[in-house]
């Protein structure tokens, strides 16, 4: 449906007392490898709206969302309208009102990118990289979207972005001879760089050699409180799940484990959530109820100074000014040293776990580095386990620096006592 | 019955499929319409929202040893130009290489499975909303009750040279999550029924509900397992999920395309014991993954993955299939209609035994009771594993202690752990609420299950 009718359907509902409209409009082209040969090419065109219903009374709001979707037309929508108006008068919750309009932001982009080009380009980038012997990529997938998003909503904000997104999925292999041992590589960018994706993926290879090298627990003594190094997805989980946890949300429900004021770490670190850092996929100029990001710092010499969040966990926060949900942590602290001492450097995990209530965080290792005072020796098949709200007392964090699609900040989380079984 | 609009767009497929074969050597629609209804009851947010639902087509053609695919809202107007245009490559950057093109026997069929209760939304908030309050009364460490009532309504048309098919399906899942604190020591504990059958799936849910937040208060005392090898009995759920890590994924046929899958070397071979028997099917049991037709036009399938320990084989979608000259068996699924299609599991599970729970437990001298998917995580080449139960119940001299232990981490090697089963329960549950990644994205509903497994394991 076009956005004038959708509008025109949204007006004609007396009873809604306001509503959001959010839009996107995807592009996108897709390649799927089997090792060196393209086995099947997409292409994805699409359009999506959801429509979020208020319906307010001053002591109460009740909310219902709709999607918009390729089957409805003036006729139908009108009626689904109808109904959400229904569903929202039944749903109450405590009253909040729709944030307030600000200054509208229209980014878009003035170059129309050419997505197969750029698909293309990213495929000779990761094919570059595959020159061993007794290594491979197994498997590729590259995708390449052009995605423009537009928000309305009935106090007159009026947003337009443009964003790019390249993502690669490919898996390395390697083998020792007798065995074959394959790693899992996922990048994330927001602009193309041919030569990044190529060193990436050629270090995920000569991990993938490390597995196929790698010792377990039982050939290799690991010392007691060894350094215990978490890095990529394992970290980004981690700092999500701190800034989670101070969000209006979990502060509202009850469920958070720190409040203004508490001291998080005794490792002076400081946590600024921002709306947008170049190289950053997840960067956004205002968040899904229309707010406009500002960065805002949250932690302060490890010590909890903000909470942020949504719209309505602010508003029942009495947050004065809020932050809206913003999308990219920054994190900066002194870097310690661990580069000479014995560690053990946590490559790639089956499945990063951490749970957010009790603070169990761990899993399986499949590839690990020990350093033994002199050389790293690879490591796989074993397990560690920690208790995040305890751990992060005396986290330490390492000078390196790394940018991943949320989190920009050190490259490692350095922690000890971690249990290694 | 079929969504509407889909049954509307039956003839312009035929018209394209008609138009496009002018061009390529294959051709096919597959048209979706998914409704998401979503009823929320909790002690802080209520809704009632219709979110995620979809609607949308996929034109899938073949030409020169190579498939592609167009993903759009609607095929109305759509001409043959627009398709060859959208999936044309300027430039290819190939190794040489020609798949072969699917071959399709004639089948033209429309299948039908509703949810019987017609229940009001008024009718299923009053539900949830009655066992919020009861449950929340109960204790006051309970400091958040979410409820949530899922239907999802699925239709879908093929449309090919030799096939025209519809389907539509419904399925219901009521979840529950209770938070409890008690100081600083916040836990959680969850559970979710899905069932065909609206009603069926809130009777399960109100019944299990007050089982639900008596967990989650007694994992206030859990204490950390002490990493080691023990004696384990797994509930259903973590048998299922047992089933899924360790050999679900591994036998997905596109790893065996892409050499990724260990098993494809020991099909006819031992890999667990001889009281094991493992299925994989959308037509093996009714539950979430339980559908008539995949995304590639393939009838609904029961394979049997394993049979007394040997390994018989795997599950395909069609061009794996195409690929390895096998039988496709029903499994090409798309997360949506944006997505690619994937070997992916549908409902998987292992067969009943004769052992009683009861002499089970018996049996124990020192090991756990392990309850509740949390997560987990395959390595189909590698054959490690990774399970997740939520908790666990301390078992010594054959009885249970009292003590809890949670969360717990089941690893290892994925033979050794099946190989270790020694007792197979004589009751199977299956449950339908979870969903499956394939690596980290690529989701798709999935159930697994199976009975009580009784086997030696690393927990951590």
């Amino acid at each position: 449906m076009k956005k004038s009718e959708i509008r025109a359907c949204l007006k004609a509902q007396r009873n809604i007392t306001a509503y959001e409209l959010i839009s996107t409009k995807k592009d996108s082209r897709e390649l799927f490898y089997v090792l060196d040969h393209l086995e099947i090419n997409r292409a994805v065109k699409v359009n999506s709206d959801v429509i979020r219903v208020y319906v307010a009374d001053g002591k109460t709001t009740g909310t219902s969302t709709v999607t918009v979707t390729a089957a409805d037309d003036s006729k139908t929508l009108a009626r689904k309208l109808k109904n959400a108006v229904k569903q929202a008068k039944a749903a109450r919750n405590r009253y909040y009102p729709l944030a307030e309009k600000t200054v509208n932001i229209r980014k878009l982009s003035k170059k129309k990118a050419d997505l197969n080009e750029v698909a293309m380009k990213v495929a000779e980038a990761v094919l570059k990289a595959d020159v061993y012997e007794n290594g491979w990529i197994n498997s590729t997938e590259i995708f390449v979207s052009a995605v423009r998003k537009e928000f309305v909503n009935s106090n007159g904000t009026d947003h337009i972005t443009d964003g790019f997104k390249i993502e690669v999925e490919c898996i390395p292999t390697w083998s020792s001879g007798k065995e074959e041992f394959e790693l899992y590589k996922f990048y994330e960018s927001d602009r193309l760089d041919c030569d990044q994706i190529t060193k990436e993926i050629n270090e995920i290879l000569n991990l993938a050699k490390a597995r196929s090298e790698a010792k377990t627990l039982k050939q290799v003594k690991l010392p007691k409180d060894i350094k215990v190094l978490v890095k990529n997805d394992m970290l980004e989980t981690i700092i999500g799940n701190l800034v989670y946890d101070i969000s209006y949300r979990n502060v509202y429900m009850k469920e958070n484990h720190y409040n203004k004021g508490d001291k998080v770490s005794d490792n002076p670190f400081t946590v600024t959530l921002k709306p947008s850092v170049s190289g950053c996929a997840a960067s956004a100029l205002y968040d899904d109820n229309g707010i406009v990001l500002k960065a805002r710092p949250v932690i302060k010499d490890g010590i909890v100074k903000a909470n942020h969040g949504d719209q309505r966990f602010g508003y029942y926060l009495g947050e004065k000014k809020i932050s809206g949900k913003l999308p990219v942590t920054e994190l900066k602290a002194e870097g310690s040293t661990y580069e000479k001492e014995k560690h053990l450097i946590i490559e790639n995990f089956s499945a990063p776990q951490l749970e957010e209530n009790s603070g169990y965080w761990g899993g399986e290792v499949r590839l690990a580095r020990y350093f033994d005072g002199k050389k790293y020796i690879p490591l796989t098949g074993f397990s560690i386990a920690g208790q995040i709200y305890d751990d992060l007392k005396k986290v330490e964090f390492s000078k390196e620096q790394t940018l991943m699609s949320s989190y920009k900040g050190p490259k490692y989380m350095i922690f000890k006592g971690i249990k290694i079984s | 019955m079929l969504n509407r609009y889909l049954k509307t767009r039956i003839s312009d497929a035929r018209k394209l499929v008609k138009d496009l074969r002018k061009h390529y050597d294959y051709a096919s629609v597959l048209g979706t319409c998914v409704s998401n209804r979503y009823i929320t009851v909790s002690t802080h947010v209520n809704s009632i929202d219709e979110v995620d639902s979809e609607c949308g087509f996929v034109i899938k053609v073949y030409k020169d040893g190579r498939y592609s695919e167009y993903s759009c809202n609607d095929i109305r107007g759509l001409k043959a130009g627009d398709v060859i245009k959208a999936v044309k490559l300027k430039k290819i950057v190939s190794a040489d290489f020609k798949v072969r093109m699917l071959e399709e026997k004639e089948h033209v069929e429309d299948y039908l499975r509703e949810d019987k209760s017609k229940l009001s939304n008024t009718q299923i908030r009053d539900r949830l909303k009655e066992v919020k309050e009861k449950i929340e009364k109960s204790d006051d460490r309970i400091i958040n009750f979410v409820s949530r009532y899922n239907k999802r309504e699925t239709s879908k048309i093929f449309v090919s040279d030799r096939k025209c098919l519809s389907q539509k399906y419904d399925w219901i899942n009521v979840a529950t999550m209770i938070v409890c604190r008690e100081g600083d020591n916040i836990q959680s504990n969850y559970n979710s029924e899905g069932e065909a059958d609206s009603k069926l799936a809130l009777k399960k849910f109100a019944e299990n509900a007050a089982g639900v937040a008596d967990i989650a208060l007694k994992l206030l005392k859990a204490k950390p397992i002490r990493p080691g090898r023990y004696t384990i009995i797994t509930d259903p759920s973590i048998s299922g999920l047992i089933a899924h890590e360790a050999f679900g994924h591994g036998v997905e046929m596109d790893m065996f395309v892409k050499n990724r899958a260990k098993a494809v070397d020991y099909v006819g071979k031992y890999v667990a014991s001889k009281l094991v028997n493992m299925y994989d099917g959308a037509s093996s049991c009714i539950s979430a993954a339980s559908y008539f037709f995949d995304d590639d036009g393939v009838e609904a399938h029961t394979t049997q993955i394993i049979k007394d320990g040997i390994l018989q084989t795997g599950i395909s979608d069609s061009l794996s299939a195409m690929v390895l000259g096998t039988e496709p068996t029903g499994n090409g699924r798309r997360q949506d209609y944006q997505r690619k299609v994937y070997t992916r599991m549908t409902n998987t599970w292992f067969a009943p035994g004769k052992d009683k729970l009861e002499n089970m437990i018996k049996s124990v001298k020192h090991g756990y009771y392990l309850c509740q998917t949390n997560n987990g995580m395959e390595d189909p080449k590698n054959w490690q594993i990774q399970c997740t139960a939520s908790y666990g119940m301390e078992i010594k001299d054959g009885k249970f202690t009292g003590k809890i232990v949670a969360p717990v981490v089941i690893s290892g090697y994925v033979i050794d752990l099946l190989n270790s089963i020694s007792m197979v329960s004589d009751e199977v549950k299956i449950d339908g609420s979870g969903m499956c990644g394939k690596g980290h994205k690529e989701w798709v509903y999935v159930s697994d299950g199976g009975p009580y497994l009784k086997a030696e394991a690393k927990l951590g």
